[in-house]
């Protein structure tokens, strides 16, 4: 029987076959909005280590000036710490692994024939590449005592690699950095996290960093922080030393604290440490330490902006409108043809299997509409992808990688498509089932 | 035969669902039609705010010094009379920032010494071309001299300050208002003087993205190497930008083998980046409009188109009895009118409570009433063209299916 339905179905289609493609690209094109949006918002709103969410907790304290907040729309601390803060809570051993970091920037030369060129660069300790399960092609990263005193290691990104070395595998070799000698211990493979979570002060899609380097080197080589740094008090801030010891925010933390017990423990020892630097006259703002996972980081440094929400209720509008246009025209459709249908039930069909041979034409159209629509959603990001590269985000970081489709998204698209028109198909194939034969047998 | 509405209407009660489905469509459409174009409006204002700068004509340079030989004053002084020695450009000057990019340096200042401190201001370095180079205009007071540029800081001494600073008219009214700013003091987080020698008026600085992006301030201080690359603003005559960015790549990159030149860019590339998000924000915003606007066109068609073909024996009759052509258009017309009049009243009432809703969301102005007339004249407007076609149709019905049976 279901074989039968679908040949009528088609049989239907071809009879009328401009109301047929009308329905058809009317599902597609709400499918395609929903999806293109959905892909998008999900790219950028997306865990990129959610394995990991409750384990990696970013490390923030409210040193803040005891005039004003830090932030004016939540309560929330600096996202950033003193480099002496950071220092003393890097020195507790309750995290299984911890991380002090921070972005800069040098130039990179002599590797190669290829000219020197200025390359982002983070500054970091070992534990960087374990906690946040970053993936190597070529070599590893530094142990713990490379951080200081500072080794001269350096590890590069792929990309970085392909344009010194063609690709080919470097460990071992020298390159100077900011005219110092550093040699490679490790190249990574492809690794953009969207969003790039761990470092959000470059904005959410910040470009990606070309090298890393051990933390020591951030005092030896007296580097600056050159994506966000914020002071707030008056102080004399004329050496790099005075800057470390100033109540300036310029390193990120992180730790990995396995369970619920270690997590505690390292509250309590950051506010401990708190408590403690009071009595000199620090943190004169009311305690508001954190460790925030994941999640909750993004959401709090609202990497996904009010922009997308609007976009995203827009698309469902939209598609409302699809579908119930679908409605309307399946209505249309049914409703005219139900002289067939009054003969079919003249000659025996149940209002069960009208309503049902109904809505496997029903069925047949929503699997044409995603797919129709996946085409469509398709050409759309890929839209999407040419207008962000068009403003030369350059090759990578960027939105580029936002734009493709992952096989969770396909599979939920495909989903919502069929499962949304046949919702819309409900109501017109009960609607022709209802309708007593005799009306239609006789003549107009 | 006048038209009666009466008819119409007590026939469409009876077969309502047709023209719910579509009545709901116009509303939904209305609802997000004024609602977009209001926020693309919006957008637009918010990207054709005044700069002050001539955008069009300014290219910046990024240059990094990186062996232990490089010295930033020669270097500075090397690039910087070798592009003002180009026949194409009118200015160029070396900063620290770049205007208009989303990114920069805040600095807080304040009319008296020891006063809290809960705002900043963007701080733009440049030398005594910077005003030129940027196309800027000083509207009172004076510029930098050469005499009064401060070499760069240095790891010894990060913190000093500048004794003149030139303000914008915004910052100067914000700081002193009522009063002519020139001549008055502020102080810095360290509470060292500075003087106001000068007001500039428009002026946009680095972050387009701040509740206040006039309140700029110029320093007269030359850049240094601590912080990234220096970046030397370049403003050309019209039409010679291209090519002098060929020109400074192609000699910049090989004058000092001390530095590494970054790259050469327009500043239009940095503007056009600050404003992605709200350029692609209107291009969604009305692609999905002018494809919901098509929907619901389609749905009324064919809502119309269905209606005529169900009763082309009542048409054949009212035209035997005596109707006109044109009284069985205007007959569809109107019935087609009373929907769309529905669902455009529903539809007002979704695009103001959406209005509002945004207008809480975004801190948006509430939304202008002239949005609304407009949109539900043009959705009037659709609906009658929509329906046009098989109201025509429907005239076209001869008299003689009246009598046939079948």
């Amino acid at each position: 029987m279901f074989r039968y339905y679908i040949t009528l179905a088609l049989r239907s289609f071809k009879r009328n076959p401009g109301i047929t493609t009308l329905m058809v690209v009317a599902v597609a094109l709400g499918i395609a909005v929903c999806v293109m949006t959905l892909t998008v918002y999900h790219a950028m709103s997306g865990n990129p280590i959610w394995w990991k969410n409750d384990r990696l907790y970013a490390v923030t304290m409210d040193n803040w000036g005891p005039n004003f907040p830090y932030r004016t729309d939540s309560k929330l601390p600096p996202p950033e710490l003193t480099y002496k803060d950071a220092q003393y809570l890097f020195r507790s051993n309750i995290p299984e692994r911890k991380v002090v970091m921070y972005s800069t920037d040098g130039v990179v030369s002599g590797a190669s024939t290829a000219p020197a060129e200025h390359v982002q660069t983070r500054v970091t300790t070992a534990d960087f590449f374990a906690m946040f399960d970053v993936p190597f092609l070529y070599g590893s990263g530094w142990g713990g005592a490379a951080d200081d005193p500072a080794q001269p290691l350096i590890v590069l990104s792929r990309e970085e690699n392909e344009k010194l070395f063609g690709g080919a595998n470097s460990v071992g070799r020298v390159l100077r950095w900011d005219d110092h000698e550093f040699r490679i211990v490790g190249v990574l493979d492809s690794w953009f996290p969207r969003p790039k979570f761990y470092d959000l002060n470059g904005g959410s899609f910040g470009e990606p960093d070309s090298a890393y380097i051990p933390y020591g080197w951030g005092s030896e080589l007296e580097l600056l922080n050159n994506e966000e740094s914020d002071c707030w008090k008056a102080e004399k801030i004329d050496t790099f030393r005075d800057y470390q010891g100033s109540e300036c925010i310029w390193q990120q933390m992180w730790v990995e604290l396995p369970d619920r017990v270690s997590r505690r423990r390292m509250q309590s020892f950051i506010d401990g440490y708190r408590a403690e630097q009071r009595k000199s006259g620090r943190f004169e703002r009311p305690r508001n330490n954190h460790l925030t996972n994941v999640a909750d980081w993004l959401r709090d440094n609202k990497v996904v902006g009010n922009d997308n929400r609007l976009l995203v209720g827009l698309a469902f509008a939209f598609l409302a409108v699809c579908l119930i246009n679908t409605v309307g025209l399946l209505l249309a459709k049914f409703l005219s043809g139900a002289t067939v249908t009054g003969v079919r039930r003249a000659l025996g069909a149940s209002r069960q299997q009208v309503f049902t041979q109904h809505l496997i034409e029903v069925g047949v159209l929503s699997a044409l509409g995603a797919l129709l629509g996946l085409a469509f959603a398709w050409i759309g990001l890929a839209a999407v992808h040419q207008l962000y590269a068009s403003a030369h985000l350059g090759r990578h970081g960027g939105y580029q990688d936002l734009t493709h489709f992952d096989v969770v998204g396909v599979v939920w698209a495909v989903v919502l498509a069929i499962a949304a028109t046949l919702a819309a198909g409900l109501y017109p194939a009960w609607r022709v089932g209802r309708t007593p034969p005799a009306v239609y047998l006789k003549s107009q | 035969m006048s038209l009666h509405v009466r008819p119409i209407l007590s026939a469409l009660l009876r077969n309502r669902t047709g023209a719910v489905l579509v009545a709901m469509q116009v509303a939904i459409t209305l609802a997000v039609l004024v609602n977009a174009v209001y926020i693309v409006v919006q957008r637009s204002e918010k990207i054709h705010r005044p700069t002050g700068i001539d955008v069009d004509n300014v290219l910046v340079i990024a240059s990094a010094g990186f062996t232990q030989r490089f010295q930033i004053v020669p270097s500075l002084e090397e690039d910087l009379s070798w592009l003002r020695g180009l026949p194409g450009v009118i200015a160029a000057t070396a900063s620290s920032v770049i205007p208009l990019s989303d990114g920069g340096n805040n600095n807080s200042l304040v009319t008296r010494p020891d006063t809290q401190r809960d705002e900043y201001y963007n701080e733009i370095n440049v030398d005594e071309q910077g005003l030129d180079a940027l196309g800027v205009h000083l509207v009172a007071g004076r510029n930098f001299r050469h005499d009064e540029i401060n070499p760069p800081h240095t790891k010894e001494d990060v913190s000093s300050f500048e004794p003149q600073i030139i303000v914008s008219r915004a910052l100067a009214a914000h700081l002193f208002p009522g009063q002519s700013p020139i001549g008055k003091t502020v102080f810095d987080i360290l509470n060292h003087t500075t003087t106001i020698i000068g007001v500039v008026d428009p002026i946009m600085g680095c972050f387009p993205s701040h509740e206040h992006p006039d309140w700029v301030y110029f320093t007269p201080r030359k850049p240094s190497s601590l912080n990234g690359s220096v970046k030397y603003l370049v403003r050309t005559r019209p039409g010679q930008r291209d090519a002098v960015i060929r020109l400074a790549e192609a000699h910049l990159s090989k004058s000092n083998p001390d530095r590494v030149v970054d790259w050469v860019r327009p500043l239009t590339y940095f503007r056009n980046l600050s404003y992605l998000d709200d350029r692609s924000m209107q291009i969604y915003l009305l692609t999905v409009t002018a494809l919901l606007i098509s929907v619901t066109c389609l749905g009324i068609f064919a809502l119309a188109t269905f209606n005529v073909s169900n009763r082309t024996k009542q048409i054949g009759t009212r035209r035997a009895v005596g109707a006109r052509r044109r009284d069985i258009v205007r007959y569809f017309l109107a019935e087609n009118a009373l929907i769309t009049s529905a669902g455009v009243l529903v539809g007002c009432a979704l695009a103001l409570g959406a209005g509002y809703w945004l207008s809480v969301q975004y801190s948006l102005p509430r939304l202008n009433l002239y949005y609304l007339v407009g949109g539900v004249l043009t959705l009037w407007a659709i609906g009658q063209l929509a329906a046009w076609q098989p109201a025509r149709k429907a005239s076209g019905v001869s008299p003689s299916v009246a009598t046939r049976t079948v």
